[in-house]
């Protein structure tokens, strides 16, 4: 009797232990799920939400659980730890996940073990894919690990899709402070370098003109060297401006109708002193339509395209401008006898900071112009177009502008 | 009999810069005074009212528009502004509220000169009643609304008349296109920008040796329309 007493106690005090260790267990589960929880209502970012989900799958669930950031800003912040021991089923899993074309599998690798994949969030793959190795489970079991598994994770989910909302705005109001610094900076920038280039270029147009240096050929030569390079310096700063106001997409053109040949004689005027070892052949339409473009913009992009002729075509050469009706459009364009282009270099012409390797090194540039000027006439509705028949015979470039049906003529005429 | 020496105002807050303005509106003949800041320019221009002013838009105390605003309020004195600002829209805002003329920064001596002596003129037409204004080969007989091309008459349709008349009281400066929509068409067309761009097209053909490249009607992209003056041979006396 005593031996069934026995048995029966030691029966019932394994069982009683039993249970206590699950109610332990049980215990512990709750608290870290409450710590989970705790933890992922005060994540700040989406990355301390993964980092938290993979802590808790892997201490908790002592599995081997992998996270892969799909298509969100995140997907680099998330790497995948220990990435070389995923095996290759479980990879197909994941990228099929990944490419939506399920929403969650279970593989079984060449070891046997059974891995879980599935989305993090069963609504958006924009949460990522999670991976988990529960290892060699019993059909009964692996249910129950799923299920906690999707419990914790419809909870982590929930955060995310909460902080993804958050992380936007976090996002948006970092950009706009940014933003405010970088304007500021670059306010100051230009001021603090077109301040002095101000003083310089006029000292050395005051200098050119006193009695002392006019008179004295080597004098008036080295003023006139002064004046170029500080217009040149100052055609550079407004480059970087201008390509800080691209990237910002702060380009807003002012649209008005406007004579197409004011824009090309502006241009000439501008770059007059870069223009003065060329000769400059023009071959302007008259009665051309008016166009409906920022006139602004327009000039300073084929400035640029002359600007460019004057500098890869030899001293005395020819520069053609011409401006042309050409079916529903418009062309400006520049025609030199310079170096030309490879058919490499006209595939990336304009690209930005993109300079051809055969000058460098020998002519100054900062490969922002053509990109500029590219930018400023896709503003307009236009586009630019180069052609060169190659190596050293010359370079054409077009700027191509729309002319709008209703062009205002002279039938228009507002006289009394 | 010699005319007294013209006085310059120059407004600006950069040393450098004043400096440099200095040296060469001297080496023009301008006895030159000197503001850093709007309050001292304020003054000065009561103490001694100048022949012309030269305002820098950058100043540390108050906006260069509002010391523009307070001058015009009782001044009509000849004044060109110094801009760093690129911004067409700031420029035309400007000019309408009464500088004569712009040069951007940087700028040679020469094109600030000859916008300075523009304005002046204008001045000295105002006060004499001198009426005829030449632009090269083109003479503009206000009184007698009389145009001539290298002694030729040319006849022009009455809002021709006027936009050239506008041009030619302002000849060397710039003058908006707002300002030649309002005075020409009224103020329902003040942007309608593309009657301007027809009549100008219809009196370069008149006026122009060569329309497509005008020398006398000249274009200042984004603001307005510029009657040009020839560059005077202007000897450089120390």
């Amino acid at each position: 009797l005593f031996l069934i007493v026995a048995l029966v106690a030691s029966h019932v005090a394994n069982s009683m232990k039993r249970q206590t260790e699950i109610a332990r267990k049980r215990e512990k589960e709750m608290g870290d799920l409450y710590a989970f929880s705790r933890r992922l209502a005060a994540a700040p970012a989406a990355a301390e939400i993964y980092r938290a989900i993979e802590d808790h799958l892997t201490t908790h669930a002592e599995r081997k659980v992998v996270l892969f950031g799909a298509g969100s800003a995140d997907a680099d912040e998330v790497q995948p730890p220990g990435d070389a021991a995923v095996p290759g089923q479980v990879r197909a899993a994941i990228a099929d996940v990944q490419r939506g074309h399920s929403v969650e599998a279970n593989v079984t690798d060449d070891t046997g073990n059974v891995w879980h994949v599935r989305r993090v969030s069963q609504k958006t793959p924009d949460f990522g894919v999670i991976a988990i190795d529960l290892g060699k489970v019993p059909a009964d079991e692996a249910a129950d690990v799923h299920q906690r598994v999707n419990d914790m994770l419809s909870d982590a989910a929930d955060t995310l899709e909460r902080l993804d909302v958050a992380h936007a705005l976090d996002q948006a109001k970092m950009r706009s402070e940014t933003e405010l610094l970088r304007e500021a900076l670059i306010g100051s920038v230009s001021h603090e370098l077109r301040t002095p280039l101000a003083s310089i270029l006029g000292a050395a147009t005051v200098l050119s003109q006193s009695p002392a240096v006019a008179n004295d050929e080597r004098l008036n030569s080295l003023a006139s060297v002064v004046r170029d390079e500080a217009e040149r310096l100052n055609n550079d700063i407004q480059n970087l401006l201008d390509a800080t106001r691209i990237s910002r997409e702060q380009i807003k053109p002012r649209m008005e109708w406007i004579e197409p040949s004011d824009i090309v004689n502006s241009a000439l005027e501008r770059r007059r002193r870069r223009l003065l070892g060329h000769t400059v052949a023009l071959d302007v339409d008259s009665n051309l339509p008016f166009i409906y473009v920022d006139p602004v913009l327009i000039e300073q992009a084929f400035a640029q395209v002359v600007d460019n002729a004057a500098k890869y075509s030899p001293l005395g050469s020819t520069i053609t401008v011409a401006a042309k009706r050409n079916g529903h459009g418009l062309v400006l364009s520049v025609r030199d006898t310079g170096v030309g282009l490879t058919g490499e270099e006209s595939a990336q012409l304009g690209d930005r900071f993109f300079r051809g390797a055969r000058h460098a090194s020998t002519t100054s540039g900062s490969g922002l112009g053509l990109w500029i000027a590219k930018a400023f006439v896709s503003a307009n509705g236009g586009r630019i177009e180069a052609d060169s028949a190659g190596v050293n015979l010359g370079t054409m470039i077009a700027i191509k502008l729309p002319v709008a049906p209703n062009t205002p003529q002279q039938e228009t005429d507002p006289d009394d | 009999m010699t005319e007294p020496a013209p006085v310059v105002l120059v407004i600006d807050d950069e040393v450098q810069i004043r400096r440099f303005l200095r040296a060469g509106l001297e080496l023009d003949g301008f006895v030159v005074q000197e503001a850093e800041t709007g309050a001292d320019a304020m003054r000065a221009v009561t103490l001694t009212p100048p022949d012309l002013v030269i305002l820098d838009l950058g100043l540390p105390d108050m906006d260069g528009a509002d010391v523009l605003e307070r001058l015009r309020a009782w001044s009509n004195v000849p004044l060109i502004v110094l801009s760093v600002r690129s911004n067409e829209a700031e420029k035309v805002r400007l000019l309408e509220s009464g500088a004569d003329d712009y040069v951007v920064k940087p700028f040679g001596m020469a094109e600030l000169l000859a916008r300075a002596h523009a304005a002046m003129r204008r001045q000295v037409r105002a006060t004499s009643g001198e009426p005829v204004v030449r632009a090269g080969p083109l003479s503009i007989d206000l009184a007698a609304r009389f145009v001539t091309i290298n002694g030729e008459r040319v006849i022009l349709t009455p809002k021709e008349y006027r936009l050239l008349q506008i041009l030619a009281q302002h000849a060397g400066n710039v003058v908006t296109h707002q300002f030649l929509l309002k005075e020409i068409w009224g103020s329902p067309h003040i942007h309608d920008t593309h009657y301007l761009r027809i009549f100008v097209r219809k009196l370069r053909q008149k006026i122009e040796a060569d329309p497509t490249q005008p020398r006398i009607l000249v274009t200042e992209l984004g603001i307005g329309y510029r009657l040009a003056l020839p560059e005077p041979a202007r000897p450089a006396v120390a």
